[in-house]
């Protein structure tokens, strides 16, 4: 019984900024304290999320096949891809930081990719089980989004450190710009992702 | 008090004001929690953290907000690490990154470096350093629930976290082939990251909300 009792059935809408409760009578007002639209649930938030993470999954292949950066030091070097860049680290016997790298720029967009794929596929075959393991799921993604722009900050930081001309140049690749939309688009698709979607079908 | 749980006949005292919150993940109709300083509430079905009170919450983040402000200077201004390579040096800013990225025609990672280590910290600090003051000295102020608001989206883009860790995946990098050197700027980055991280945990959202609400009550 009182798994039932949620703000919606109750004719209630939760405020999405300021957490105070209005009549669901005054939806198409704004919110008295701090003036924002009321909606009982993200609107159309299963549509958003979707076409957001479809775009990341997209630009996922670029991200990963063409080169991020490429370092050159007395003339010579040649340009490498995110997975290139860890097995050169691994190489020269630097494993944590590989770890790290691997962990931030593969393991997190694609658990954030797939973790949203399964949320979305819950929602729509309205899987009823074990809804609070799901919502640590989306817990774990909204929180580990921001840390895979670690490889962008880095190339950043490389790109005006190490310009030297012909000494030692390193130059940045068109994955780069592939790589921070999936960051991107992620980050915005697990914020259109409302969890209380994950709770509405409990019987 | 507690048997209000299990008889939920909404009836409010007037037209505007509903005694129940509700858990922003799972939707469940709550008494609103009074948590003690240093205890959490958590939403009994889905374990979402509703609040966790802190200690003068609204004093503490006037004063860090402040603290990060100064150092918001220092951080953003002087240089982060320097570089030596047969002899070439080179200072790397915050700032020096994204004028590296624009010149290699990648504007927009530039703007998301740009956004993310420098504007959302910055307007994280003021907006905090903003809303406190107005809630320390109680002085209503129509935009403060807007401020809120801003401050409630912008949090996430903030990264200065992740571009610390950024700085030593890069030092690391480059520890091998060249001689680094750690800049003033380098110093107050970390000292603003500690604010900042303490700055998050200091602002109970809850309670600055209610105290937003008393204001405009009060005008």
């Amino acid at each position: 019984m009182k798994s039932k009792m949620t703000a919606l059935t109750q004719g209630l809408i939760r405020c999405h900024d300021c957490g105070c409760l209005s009549k669901q009578a005054d939806k198409n007002r704004l919110c008295p304290l701090c003036g924002d639209r009321l909606h009982p649930r993200i609107p159309n938030s299963f549509q958003r999320t979707a076409a957001l993470l479809l775009s990341a999954f997209c630009l996922y292949i670029p991200a990963n096949i063409f080169p991020i950066m490429t370092i050159t030091s007395l003339g010579v070097g040649e340009p490498h891809t995110i997975i290139g860049g860890i097995i050169e680290l691994l190489n020269s016997n630097m494993v944590p930081i590989a770890l790290l790298v691997l962990v931030a720029s593969i393991l997190v967009p694609l658990l954030k990719l797939l973790g949203i794929s399964l949320l979305l596929l819950n929602v729509h075959y309205r899987w009823q089980a074990h809804a609070k393991k799901w919502t640590i799921l989306y817990r774990i993604i909204a929180f580990v989004g921001r840390w895979s722009m670690l490889d962008i900050f880095m190339i950043s930081i490389l790109v005006s450190l190490v310009d030297m001309g012909g000494v030692a140049q390193v130059i940045a690749g068109p994955a780069a710009t592939a790589f921070a939309a999936v960051v991107v688009l992620t980050m915005f698709a697990a914020k259109n992702f409302d969890p209380r979607l994950l709770w509405d079908n409990q019987r | 008090m507690d048997d209000s749980k299990h008889n939920l006949n909404i009836k409010p005292r007037n037209m505007t004001e509903i005694d129940f919150t509700a858990c922003p993940e799972c939707d469940l109709l709550l008494n609103p929690a009074a948590p003690d300083v240093g205890d959490k509430a958590h939403c009994p079905r889905c374990g979402y953290l509703l609040q966790r009170p802190r200690k003068q919450s609204v004093e503490r983040t006037f004063a860090l907000s402040i603290a990060g402000l100064i150092l918001m200077f220092p951080a953003n201004l002087m240089p982060l690490v320097g570089i030596k390579i047969l002899g070439n040096t080179k200072d790397g800013t915050l700032w020096s990154g994204v004028v590296a990225l624009f010149e290699e025609h990648l504007w927009g990672v530039a703007v998301l470096v740009f956004l993310s280590s420098i504007v959302f910290p910055l307007l994280n600090i003021i907006l905090s350093l903003l809303i406190s003051a107005h809630l320390y000295f109680n002085k209503p102020n129509r935009y403060l629930a807007s401020w809120m608001r801003w401050l409630q989206h912008m949090d996430e883009w903030a990264m200065l976290e992740v571009y610390m860790l950024g700085i030593i995946v890069a030092c690391v990098k480059l520890a091998s082939t060249s001689e680094l050197k750690f800049g003033f700027g380098l110093y107050a980055f970390v000292a603003l990251l500690i604010i900042a991280g303490m700055l998050a945990t200091s602002l109970d959202k809850v309670l600055f909300w209610r105290q937003i609400g008393q204001l405009r009550k009060e005008k």
